[in-house]
């Protein structure tokens, strides 16, 4: 009898162990990353319900009045208070970011595991054509995308979305590619074509699950830089349009100020890079977990 | 002869790739908007300058003949005629890609000490406090935009200690003073944001080779510890950056049309983006395809550069 009351606390208690060790023992990157992009998705999720003013509440205080403990990050010249434009912001970064990088892994690894596992001409004439996307600087593409899409478009986090996927897709589809050549020479693959598998059949059950550290790595990766690209194209005026709460725009509407008023700018600037800086040592501890190597940065 | 092969290969892909590109932005721009002179007018469009503006760009004619001219045009350097300023597109771009080419310079020159001294610092003061602290500085630096990291440079060198200007306004009337003046901030900027690329693979590249047999030996010949550094190891660490070099200047193709923006820079990338917010799309075209093209040639040089380096290939 007091075996069975005793054990489930006990299980729970190994468990909650057995987790505090695992944290302990996982790489420093990862622990500090994870607690700043904790910090961040919670701010995030709960922004539009904690801040003090709306996004787009005109009034909040006088304008560019500077720091204050009412206002932490100042007021911009219309009178809106940063500090909460700054919090509402984070859940479109966050989601933006995410969901670009997301379908840009999605159509990357098909078409690169596809391509690797085919062979052949298909495969020459995909590498060529992957080639030549990525031979396009990555924000000139995005720009070339957003120009393609003409005026209605514009502003349409739709938009945002399918650039981000754009720009990655190709060079995520190299890495899958390399990934599935190095996979499709091992013998499970070679009986799965000999039992008359079909390419999508051996993609999604040999190759993908053999792939899936390249991907992971490839994604946080990808993920870490997708905040700059947004906030890059915000800030060129090519990316979502006033007046949404996103850093990157916030950054250039405020900059016309900057000697007025600095922390308008560096508000939105902290937000956007420590985002970046805990994606970064997130992406560098899964990879160091995984055993792979990763060059932060994309280029 | 094996070597010619290889580069002769090489080339020919570069132009395929090129030709690729030119497809691409083909398509992009001028197929599937499907009315691309109602979208360049916008909401001033009118029946007349509409008729107008479908004459001046040939819209009319079919596509695929539309695309051979403007490859056949491309190809003996004639890029048409800016629509907003009425101008041969050559010679716009002269001046601009010449402040740009100067702007890179400049950027390059900062950009090798810039990771060359912090990498060496790292991998002899190897996990001591000072790496650490170098590790964090470039990891933060790293995560900045770099659109964000020029505005904190502007802050710091306009506002705070005012000693160069906001503006880089600069044209063939400047002397080479205003033109350094013009170039200082928007140049630190490219630089740093290529450096912290660089410099954590240099000190993880010079780690290594510190801790090779050759070093060691020169180290038990009784070699200066600087002596070792310089001469031995950072010659043999610097070669796998060489490839982040080349990556580097990729970034700089891209990286130089947010620099120039916010610096107002009279480069090659304020242009690219005017042509895009004045929707000149003969402008478009052309700075988008140099772009890419320059993106093409430092690769393919960078791969006849490891072609000809490779020893297994030398002597075949």
């Amino acid at each position: 009898m007091m075996v069975s009351a005793v054990a489930p606390t006990n299980t729970v208690y190994a468990r909650l162990e057995r987790y505090l060790s695992a944290w302990q023992r996982s790489p420093r990157s990862l622990r500090i990353g994870s607690v700043i992009l904790a910090v961040h998705v919670i701010l995030a999720a709960l922004g539009p319900f904690i801040a003090p003013y709306g996004y787009a509440h005109m009034g909040a205080g006088i304008p560019l009045s500077g720091m204050s403990w009412q206002h932490p990050f100042g007021i911009d010249q219309l009178g809106r208070d940063i500090f909460s434009r700054v919090l509402y912001g984070g859940h479109i970064e966050i989601l933006l970011s995410l969901s670009g990088t997301a379908l840009g892994l999605i159509v990357g690894a098909i078409i690169g595991l596809l391509s690797g596992y085919i062979g052949g001409w298909i495969d020459n004439l995909l590498q060529r054509l992957l080639e030549a996307l990525i031979s396009i600087p990555f924000l000139v593409l995005a720009l070339l995308a957003i120009a393609a899409a003409g005026p209605e478009a514009a502003g349409d986090p739709v938009l945002v979305i399918f650039v981000v996927a754009l720009v990655y897709a190709p060079r995520i589809a190299r890495m899958a590619r390399s990934a599935a050549i190095d996979i499709a020479t091992r013998d499970f693959v070679t009986v799965a074509r000999l039992r008359g598998e079909s390419a999508w059949s051996v993609m999604r059950r040999e190759l993908l699950p053999n792939a899936t550290s390249v991907l992971l790595v490839e994604f946080a990766l990808r993920a870490g830089y997708a905040p700059v690209l947004i906030g890059s194209l915000g800030f060129l005026g090519f990316g979502m349009r006033p007046p949404t709460p996103e850093w990157g725009l916030m950054i250039s509407e405020n900059r016309a100020l900057l000697i007025v008023s600095p922390i308008t700018v560096l508000g939105p600037g902290f937000a956007l890079a420590s985002l970046v800086v805990g994606l970064n040592l997130f992406t560098e501890g899964v990879a160091r977990i995984l055993g792979r190597s990763v060059r932060l940065g994309a280029r | 002869m094996l070597i010619l092969r290889l580069i002769a290969e090489r080339i020919l892909l570069s132009l395929l790739t090129l030709l690729l590109v030119s497809m691409f932005i083909f398509l992009m721009l001028e197929i599937l908007p499907g009315d691309v002179a109602s979208r360049i007018l916008g909401r001033d469009a009118t029946p007349e300058s509409l008729a107008v503006l479908r004459a001046q760009l040939h819209l009319n004619e079919p596509a695929l003949l539309r695309y051979g001219s403007w490859l056949g045009h491309l190809l003996t350097g004639d890029f048409g005629t800016s629509l907003v300023s009425n101008r041969p597109i050559a010679d716009i771009l002269g001046p601009r890609i010449f402040n740009t080419v100067l702007l890179s310079l400049y950027a390059f020159a900062i950009y090798l000490p810039l990771t060359v001294l912090p990498a060496m610092i790292q991998a002899i003061r190897r996990d001591r406090p000072i790496d650490h602290a170098l590790s964090i500085v470039t990891l933060v630096l790293l995560s900045t935009p770099d659109f964000l990291l020029a505005t904190i440079l502007l802050i710091t060198f306009v506002i705070a200690v005012p000693i160069l200007p906001a503006m880089s306004l600069v044209d063939e009337g400047s002397s080479a003073m205003e033109y350094i003046q013009a170039m200082t901030l928007p140049a630190i900027t490219l630089a740093i944001v290529m450096a912290v690329y660089a410099v954590r693979m240099l000190r993880d590249n010079l780690i290594e080779v510190l801790d090779a047999d050759y070093v060691r030996m020169a180290e038990l010949k009784g070699l200066s510890a600087r002596r070792v550094l310089i001469r031995h190891a950072l010659p043999n660490a610097l070669v796998p950056t060489l490839n982040v070099t080349a990556l580097n200047l990729a970034y700089l193709v891209g990286g130089v049309v947010v620099v120039e923006r916010i610096f107002s820079f009279p480069g090659f990338g304020s242009l690219l983006i005017d042509a895009l917010q004045l929707r000149d799309l003969p402008l478009i075209e052309a700075t988008i395809m140099i772009s890419a093209a320059v993106y093409i040639v430092a690769n393919l040089l960078a791969d006849i550069g490891a072609i000809l380096v490779n020893p297994r290939l030398r002597k075949g």
